[in-house]
């Protein structure tokens, strides 16, 4: 007990070094919640994606390029019995702007027939799909952007497609669908896409960008992704196949290697708090190397003296390592800054696991930073110590 | 009278281990931000030296970038009569009708990771529009040919774009195109791309539309006049000036410079308390020192100052070495690509050291210097005399 009370004196008697250390200790380890928690989300975004078991056929040149629409029925009849090939669906890029806001939208035009069986995940209710098959015009829009563009259930909105026929198409809002693992995406119809095209003097139903491919097993999904590759291999609109995880990696590897990026700037973070306490931790010691001697002279161990800087480094990071923690853990959980939107991933969460990792690593930043003091202190020699006595 | 600059220089060195963790931990900061700071300058900069004044890019209403426009020939034959327009010696009016499309190619150090490049068909007029395509490497295609010429930043960051090379373009994917030549232009975004035959790239994607038209309008006051031309009645199509156009694709940018400032706010707030605590710290070894000095007759100003300049002192360095480290990572890593989330193709873009960069650094770290030397500069100047020296 008494070790402790004389562990936490040395703490308070300085209190105001403690607590600029705390602070100096904590800041850097906001920002190592934060970007760990940005990839932790990205990780767990792709996870999400690898466990659907979805498969992503597009043009072998450029994702870009558009694929015969026919190709939906040539890929259904590589497995007619739907064993483990469930479902294909075209999907189509429009992007889409509303009248006089700068913002750009991330629409999607897909194959009303299977929707829901290739996203079982968004778990649509019965409702939403009727409506979904009922109303050509219907739109399920990412939960994000419903909040971002203020539009609720049953509303009537206006889009123009950032792509042919380049018109303000209407759309009715028939679910907001709170289960997407994008956020941002909308859905709309392509067959009403399409009639819009025609009525414009486009022609363009015969090509389509992409399509999903849901499979039902592992074995499935590597067979296809091999399968449909070959199938299309002399066909004048190669195809490249890749699973969901594959092809939106893709996309962050090319925003700036997000994940690598932030890993760099969380350890760095790391190293600046290190930096931080170690001055402190220094300093502490170096104000107290009389009373270090007379300890040793006393009889404490060196082994022990070592052990009781290295824990009062410890409790000094753990405090600020708390406290870092926290402010981002509170700031997401409890204000309204948990429902702002970042660029890349849209909204962050703070997961507990990550505000514990980061106390682990204040206890870890709390040794790093005391063994060279501690070391010191171990070593002292107590008649030189006590000989400058003051 | 103010305490010689030695003074404090020799005061850093006697605390030698807490002057320079401290300076380790601002250099660090400093670093992170050059860095930060320096991707968002790279893309802005690579925008700004593609657009012109004088230009006027035209695209379809509706569209977002080149990427997605999508203009036929009855509209374009309209371009023509605009009011502004620059002519060549022969008459011919400058405009450049150009088709951008993209091809998906390796990226150049990364394993299994390939880049949505940009291939723009253009005819000849595109070179007399933007003179700053110069070639440096090899010759121009042939009109008629299935050559391309390659920008030096893309020849650098994609496989198969060196001289000889071959690519695969077209809506088939099925024709092979040779790579004659190597670009440059003025370090902007058309390095990152391929430049094709506009009529070999309209048969290879069977298509008879285009992307977007360029005007060379006479002066900057000539394009405003040109604009409002064809965003009325008689064209009806969207047309910006070049620069502004270019402006909007490096919006991604403002975001990156907002999520870095924030990021070094914190980490900067957190350097001044670790500066503080240094500062602290030799105030109070220096005690008698301080007391010594105002008997000496040195005024609580002349103490105030020495610690800010010590504290400043420790910044500057960390400043200098900051940005040494900094720009030293940034020549290592100074090739870097992205891919626009407006218009799908990937740019190939520098890292760049800019001034604003540096003084921004600079600023960063007085300030940590500033802030952090505050409190103990008061603390110091008023150390109670007699009683400090009491105790000596």
């Amino acid at each position: 007990m008494l070790y402790w009370i004389y562990l936490i004196r040395n703490l308070t008697r300085n209190i105001r070094r403690t607590l600029l250390t705390s602070a100096a200790v904590a800041l850097p380890i906001v920002i190592f919640v934060l970007s760990t928690s940005v990839i932790s989300a990205l990780n767990s975004y792709l996870d999400n994606a690898a466990k659907q078991m979805r498969l992503i056929v597009t043009h072998k040149t450029s994702f870009i390029n558009p694929l015969p629409s026919g190709y939906r029925y040539k890929i259904e009849a590589l497995d007619p019995e739907r064993k483990e090939l469930t479902a294909v669906c075209g999907m189509h890029w429009l992007g889409g702007k509303v009248e006089n806001d700068p913002r750009l939208l991330s629409t999607l035009a897909v194959d009303k027939d299977n929707l829901e069986a290739c996203y079982p995940d968004y778990h649509f209710t019965q409702e939403e799909m009727d409506a979904w098959h009922r109303d050509r015009q219907a739109a399920i829009l990412g939960p994000e952007t419903a909040k971002q563009f203020g539009w609720k259930l049953g509303d009537r909105i206006t889009i123009t497609p950032s792509l042919p026929p380049y018109t303000p198409m209407e759309f009715h809002v028939i679910s907001t669908a709170e289960h997407a693992s994008d956020p941002v995406t909308s859905w709309i119809r392509l067959d009403y896409y399409f009639d819009a095209l025609k009525e414009h003097g486009f022609h363009g139903d015969e090509w389509i960008g992409f399509f999903v491919i849901k499979c039902n097993s592992i074995a499935g999904l590597d067979h296809y992704r091999r399968a449909i590759d070959e199938l299309f291999a002399n066909y004048p609109d190669p195809t490249k196949t890749r699973d969901e995880k594959s092809f939106v990696n893709e996309f962050i590897a090319q925003q700036f290697n997000l994940p690598r990026n932030l890993a760099i700037l969380a350890s760095l973070t790391v190293f600046v708090a290190i930096m931080a306490a170690m001055n402190t931790m220094s300093m502490n010691i170096r104000d107290r190397i009389n009373e270090v001697a007379t300890m040793k002279s006393l009889g404490f161990s060196s082994r022990s003296v070592f052990v009781q800087i290295l824990i009062e480094s410890m409790m000094l990071c753990v405090s600020g390592g708390f406290v870092g923690a926290l402010i981002p853990y509170g700031l997401f959980h409890w204000t309204p800054l948990g429902s702002m939107t970042i660029p890349v991933i849209q909204a962050l969460d703070i997961p507990l696991l990550v505000c514990m990792k980061a106390v682990l690593i204040a206890v870890g930043i709390g040794i790093l930073s005391a063994l060279w003091p501690a070391w010191l202190g171990a070593k002292l020699n107590v008649v030189t110590a006590l000989r400058y006595l003051e | 009278m103010a305490l010689p600059l030695f003074y404090s220089w020799r005061n850093l060195l006697v605390r030698r281990l807490s002057t320079s963790l401290t300076l380790l931990l601002i250099t660090v900061i400093v670093v992170v931000l050059a860095v930060l700071l320096s991707f968002a300058a790279g893309i802005r900069q690579t925008l700004k030296n593609s657009g012109h004044r004088d230009r006027v890019i035209v695209l379809k209403p509706g569209s977002t970038a080149e990427s997605t426009s999508v203009l036929f020939p009855e509209e374009t034959n309209l371009l023509v009569q605009t009011p502004g327009i620059r002519f060549d010696p022969s008459g011919q009016p400058l405009i450049s009708i150009e088709l951008c499309i993209q091809t998906s190619l390796p990226r150049l150090g990364y394993q299994d990771s390939f880049a949505n490049v940009a291939v723009r068909g253009v005819d000849p007029v595109a070179f007399a529009i933007r003179p700053e395509i110069q070639i440096v490497e090899g010759r121009l295609f042939d009109s008629g040919a299935l050559e391309v010429i390659v920008g030096e930043a893309a020849s650098k960051r994609f496989g198969n774009l060196k001289i000889d090379g071959e690519i695969s373009l077209g809506r088939l994917g099925n024709r092979l195109y040779k790579v004659v030549g190597i670009f440059r232009a003025n370090n902007s975004s058309f390095e990152s791309e391929i430049w094709a035959p506009r009529s070999m790239i309209t048969t290879a994607y069977s298509g008879h539309y285009t992307s977007s038209a360029t005007i060379q309008c006479i002066d900057e006051s000539q394009a405003q006049t040109a604009i409002n031309y064809i965003k009325g009645p008689s064209v009806k199509l969207q047309a910006q000036k070049e620069t502004d156009y270019y402006q909007e694709l490096a919006r991604t940018t403002r975001q990156l410079v907002v999520l870095s400032v924030i990021l070094i706010a914190i980490m900067g707030l957190g350097a001044v308390f670790a500066m503080a605590n240094t500062m602290y710290a030799a105030v109070d070894h220096r005690r008698r020192e301080f007391a010594m000095l105002r008997t000496l007759g040195f005024s609580r100003i002349a103490i105030q100052l020495t610690i800010f300049i010590e504290s400043l002192l420790t910044c500057l360095v960390s400043c200098i070495i900051g940005l040494l480290i900094g720009s030293a990572f940034i020549a290592m890593n100074i090739e870097q690509d992205f891919i626009s989330d407006v218009s799908f193709s990937s740019l190939t873009y520098q890292l760049r050291m800019t001034p604003t960069i540096m003084i921004s650094c600079l600023i960063l770290a007085c300030g940590v210097g500033i802030a952090g030397a505050l409190a103990p500069a008061v603390r110091a100047s008023r150390i109670p005399i007699l009683e400090a020296l009491r105790k000596a």
